[in-house]
């Protein structure tokens, strides 16, 4: 079964059965390990994607349902000309990174927060964030990453 | 330049944010095989058959490992009671039976389902009390054949006993205003880092290269070694970045599994845990029963205190249980003056899985216990809770229990500073219903392993620092030692990079554990780059035709102070340096100095001390539903000593990710244990960790009082934040509700039930007035 979607902006076709985990297509297909492998469950977050800007666990997200959807991973984040995008920026400059490995998925659930609410403040930012589990930070500097990129966001740029 | 006490950003920070670092998860070679474990799923059975005949024949299937291919005892450090695999006698539910590699993970997985196990079951021991009863069924009927690192008191189902004696415990009862005695238990918590433990092994020229993300790479190594019964030396360990840790990943794991087979093959081997393996198998905080009975003056003077403390092993010693079981009366005696103690610390062997350490290891319960107590007693006293820990709290020059002299104690100054942050008297004439108030002053140690490092200066005046210590994630490797050796070279940060941690190319770490790393490494590469700094200035002095005293290293640059244009470039005195002298390089090294102590009152203590102590106060006011239960942490307040503080926003980072840690164990957190030892909590829905928003309001104030032999006076900061968590929650809650909470974790369940309990015994109480 043939699945065909557009993959960082790029179209792509992958045979795999319909069923097979968006997550293990990224990795082993595809070769982007920017998304982890966390619990397999959908519980952690670590392997957050988007699909058509929704943030979804693609550990637990058949491959079918993203057929034609525009699917983009860490991998594909455009920083316009700089380094970094600005959650990404804003993260390293809070200190809300530590061991990292929630951060890919962090970055996605952030990205399209920041991409989708107008009007963002910590209980936006603590809600969208609920499905991205953090065991080092305790949540405040992503909280407050969060923050300062949405407010760079509306300011000049 | 001063780079030491800015907050840098981490050096691995981009790859970090890109999703471009590998972690130990992402890392892969070719033609990987894949191997499970067949694992009991009984707690104590007695193996009369283990065929792997039609296992081994099977499609894909290359290697099948046996108890037989791991012939070695070990166990961390003190006590030898842990084979890899099951041998003729199952313990717990989720031991080794047997490991399959096959060219797929649907192959592997039908090799272990076609193993034929004969068992005959035995009486499992699961509960603590139970176990050691008079009678009871020995988990390790050999216990006397292990070898043990150390002598310590063992027998039948106590694995080790610590015990510290001071003073005279009977008499100080004898003349005691009031005695108070107190019960409590807690629960095991999960480490649950992001990274589930996973190895990759080959076997090359006749050693085994193993990656994988752990803490502790030269632990190990050894245990690796001592499993397999082959050379220390034969083993190669390289540490990915971390996923995480939390003490999960101190200790040998899934490695060993993929060194048999890597060697039975001859193909690269790749073992990966699922989270459920994780939950059900690897080493959690353990479950305990704290007792304590304290005698007190009229005034609120801590006369005495005798104190019990059981924790479970598990099924046996391979996890820190045993090792660190001197640190619970340490814990319990070295934050308060209490002039005559006695303490004993059991870890005790039950048919459950091995237990192991987690941040804090045993000090998040025997605080909670003593603090609750401490309430208690103030409660008896009619004393302000606050008054009786300042009046009891161990000031500058005065002893812990093991006799130790805390000349730089920083207690009350912590106290003060949260005072100054929330005055305790505010909190208290602000209280509504159902809210309460507590705050906790704590003493802690950094953990003393030692450390080596070596730097050498590059062709282009660059540094590279060669370690094998572990960047967990805290970032004391990856910035933190950065920053000391930046600054002591003279160099910018980005001139600064640290080798990949290997075991064949760095000097012996301790681990990144007990808050050490910035500590024990960070002494090492000071050294390291003392040295250096040394050879660059002689080179320099030279070239530059002064003495060398007269010179600084300012952003790559050697120049003669106060005349700004007699200088030279590092990467030119590197040059120099290359034909004069050759390369410029050095090796630094870290030992820990002795702690005076009184080795006579202690015994069977692996711990001994407090090396680095650090001094902490933490406060929280919480509201406490009465419908239902639920407890919210309204304000958390920290004020933290860590002697100097080399990157103050990681350290807050600290702060912040160990207080929730805390408040997970404090509220929800509990590992728990079914009928057979099995653990039922085996996945993240039911094993709830805590989210953004469980995360209150936290202040954090470090506080900098200098150890005169950390790196530039720095001690631990990391591992603390979560200690005192528990029992400054649990001691607001009690505040809340007016009761002693005995257990953990304090769920709406259990606080509902203390508040109705009471309710009804109002409701009694009214009615017998009626």
């Amino acid at each position: 079964m043939s699945h065909s979607f557009t993959l960082n902006g790029q179209p792509v076709d992958v045979a795999v059965a319909g069923m097979t985990s968006l997550l293990s297509v990224l990795r082993d297909q595809f070769g982007l390990l920017g998304a982890k492998l966390g619990c397999g469950e959908g519980r952690c977050g670590a392997c957050t994607v988007l699909v058509d800007g929704e943030p979804v666990d693609s550990c637990i997200y058949p491959v079918a349902n993203a057929e034609g959807a525009a699917v983009r991973t860490v991998e594909g984040l455009e920083s316009h000309g700089e380094p970094l995008t600005r959650i990404q920026d804003a993260l390293l400059e809070h200190g809300g990174v530590q061991c990292g490995a929630c951060i890919p998925g962090v970055v996605m659930t952030l990205t399209a927060l920041l991409e989708t609410e107008s009007s963002i403040d910590d209980s936006t930012i603590r809600s969208s964030l609920s499905g991205n589990i953090c065991r080092c930070t305790g949540y405040q500097k992503i909280i407050d990453a969060a923050q300062a990129a949405a407010n760079a966001n509306g300011g000049p740029q | 330049m001063t780079l030491v006490g800015t907050s840098a950003r981490r050096a691995d920070g981009e790859d970090k944010v890109r999703g471009a670092a590998r972690y130990g998860m992402d890392y892969l070679e070719h033609g990987t095989l894949v191997a499970k474990v067949l694992r009991s799923t009984v707690p104590a059975a007695r193996i009369t058959e283990l065929d792997c005949s039609t296992a081994a024949s099977m499609p894909g299937v290359r290697a099948v490992a046996t108890a037989a291919d791991a012939p070695g005892l070990s166990g961390l450090v003190i006590v030898k009671d842990q084979s890899l695999f099951a041998t003729d006698v199952i313990r717990y539910v989720g031991e080794p039976l047997a490991a399959v590699a096959a060219d797929t993970a649907e192959q592997a997985e039908a090799a272990l389902a076609a193993i034929d196990v004969s068992l005959e079951p035995l009486e499992p021991v699961l509960d603590l009390e139970q176990s050691l009863a008079e009678g009871s069924r020995l988990i390790h009927p050999d216990w006397e054949s292990y070898e043990t690192a150390m002598p310590g008191t063992r027998g039948g189902n106590l694995a080790w006993e610590s015990r510290v004696e001071r003073g005279d415990v009977d008499a100080a009862f004898d003349r005691a205003h009031l005695v108070v005695e107190d019960e409590f238990r807690t629960q095991r918590q999960h480490q649950s880092p992001i990274e589930p433990h996973v190895a990759v092994a080959r076997y090359e020229q006749g050693r085994y290269v193993v990656h994988t993300p752990t803490q502790f790479p030269f632990n190990v190594r050894g245990r690796i070694a001592e499993l397999l019964g082959i050379r220390i030396s034969d083993v190669r360990v390289i540490v990915p970045p971390i996923g995480g840790g939390f003490g999960g990943k101190l200790d040998v794991m899934v490695e060993p599994f993929a060194c048999i087979l890597t060697r039975k093959t001859g193909r690269p081997v790749r073992i990966l845990n699922s989270r459920s393996e994780e939950l059900a198998t690897c080493g959690p905080r353990e479950n305990a029963i704290v007792r304590l009975r304290t005698a007190v003056a009229a005034d609120g003077t801590l006369l005495a205190q005798d104190g019990e403390v059981i924790a479970d092993n598990g099924a046996n010693s391979s996890g820190e249980t045993v090792l660190v079981a001197n640190v619970a009366p340490l814990v319990l005696g070295g934050t308060y003056r209490i002039p005559n103690a006695r303490y004993a610390s059991k870890v005790v062997y039950t048919n459950t899985p091995p237990t192991a350490a987690f941040r804090g290891v045993n000090g998040p319960y025997c605080v909670y216990a003593q603090e609750q107590h401490l309430d208690r007693i103030a409660r008896e006293l009619g004393m302000d809770r606050r008054t009786l820990r300042m009046k009891n709290l161990i000031r500058a020059g005065e002893s812990m229990v093991n006799g130790q002299q805390l000349d730089d104690a920083f207690l009350t100054q912590a106290m003060d500073k949260v005072d100054e942050i929330r005055p305790w008297q505010d909190a208290h004439t602000e209280r509504k219903p159902f809210r309460g108030v507590a705050v906790v002053p704590l003493t802690w140690i950094t953990n003393p392993l030692p450390a080596g490092a070596s730097i050498k200066l590059e062709e282009d005046g660059t540094a590279t620092v060669t370690c094998a210590g572990a960047e967990i994630g805290t970032g004391a490797v990856t910035t933190g030692v950065l920053q000391i050796v930046a600054e002591q070279l003279g160099l910018r940060l980005e001139d600064v990079r640290v080798s990949p941690t290997d075991t064949d190319t760095g000097g012996y770490d301790g681990g990144a554990q007990g808050s050490r790393t910035t500590y024990g490494m960070g002494n090492a590469a000071l050294d390291a780059a003392t040295k250096v700094r040394d050879q660059v200035l002689e080179v320099a002095a030279t070239m530059l035709e002064a003495g060398s005293d007269d010179l600084e290293i300012v952003d790559g640059t050697v120049r003669v102070a106060g005349v700004p244009d007699q200088q030279v470039a590092v990467a030119s005195v590197v040059a120099t340096a290359m034909f004069d002298s050759g390369p410029i390089g050095a090796s630094g090294k870290f030992a820990t100095p002795p702690i005076p102590f009184d080795s006579g009152c202690m015994a069977g203590a692996a711990v001994t001390s407090f090396a680095a102590p650090l001094y902490q106060a933490h406060m929280a006011e919480v509201e406490v539903d009465p419908e239902t239960g639920r407890v919210t942490v309204l304000r958390y307040v920290v004020a933290q000593d860590v002697g100097r503080a080399i990157n103050p926003q990681m350290i807050e980072g600290q702060i912040q990710g160990g207080v929730l840690q805390g408040i997970g164990y404090a509220l929800f957190e509990n590992l728990r244990l079914g009928d057979n030892g099995e653990v039922i909590d085996d996945d993240l829905e039911s094993y709830r960790l805590p989210t953004a928003a469980d995360a209150p309001p936290i202040d954090a104030a470090i506080l900098e009082n200098p150890c005169s032999y950390g790196p530039l006076g720095a001690k631990g900061a990391a591992e603390p934040p979560i200690i005192p968590v528990a029992a400054v929650i649990g001691c607001a809650v009690s505040d809340a509700i007016g009761k002693t909470m005995n257990e953990l974790p304090l769920t709406p369940f259990s606080v509902l039930q203390a508040i109705t309990e009471d309710q009804d015994r109002a409701v009694r109480s009214d009615q017998r007035h009626l």
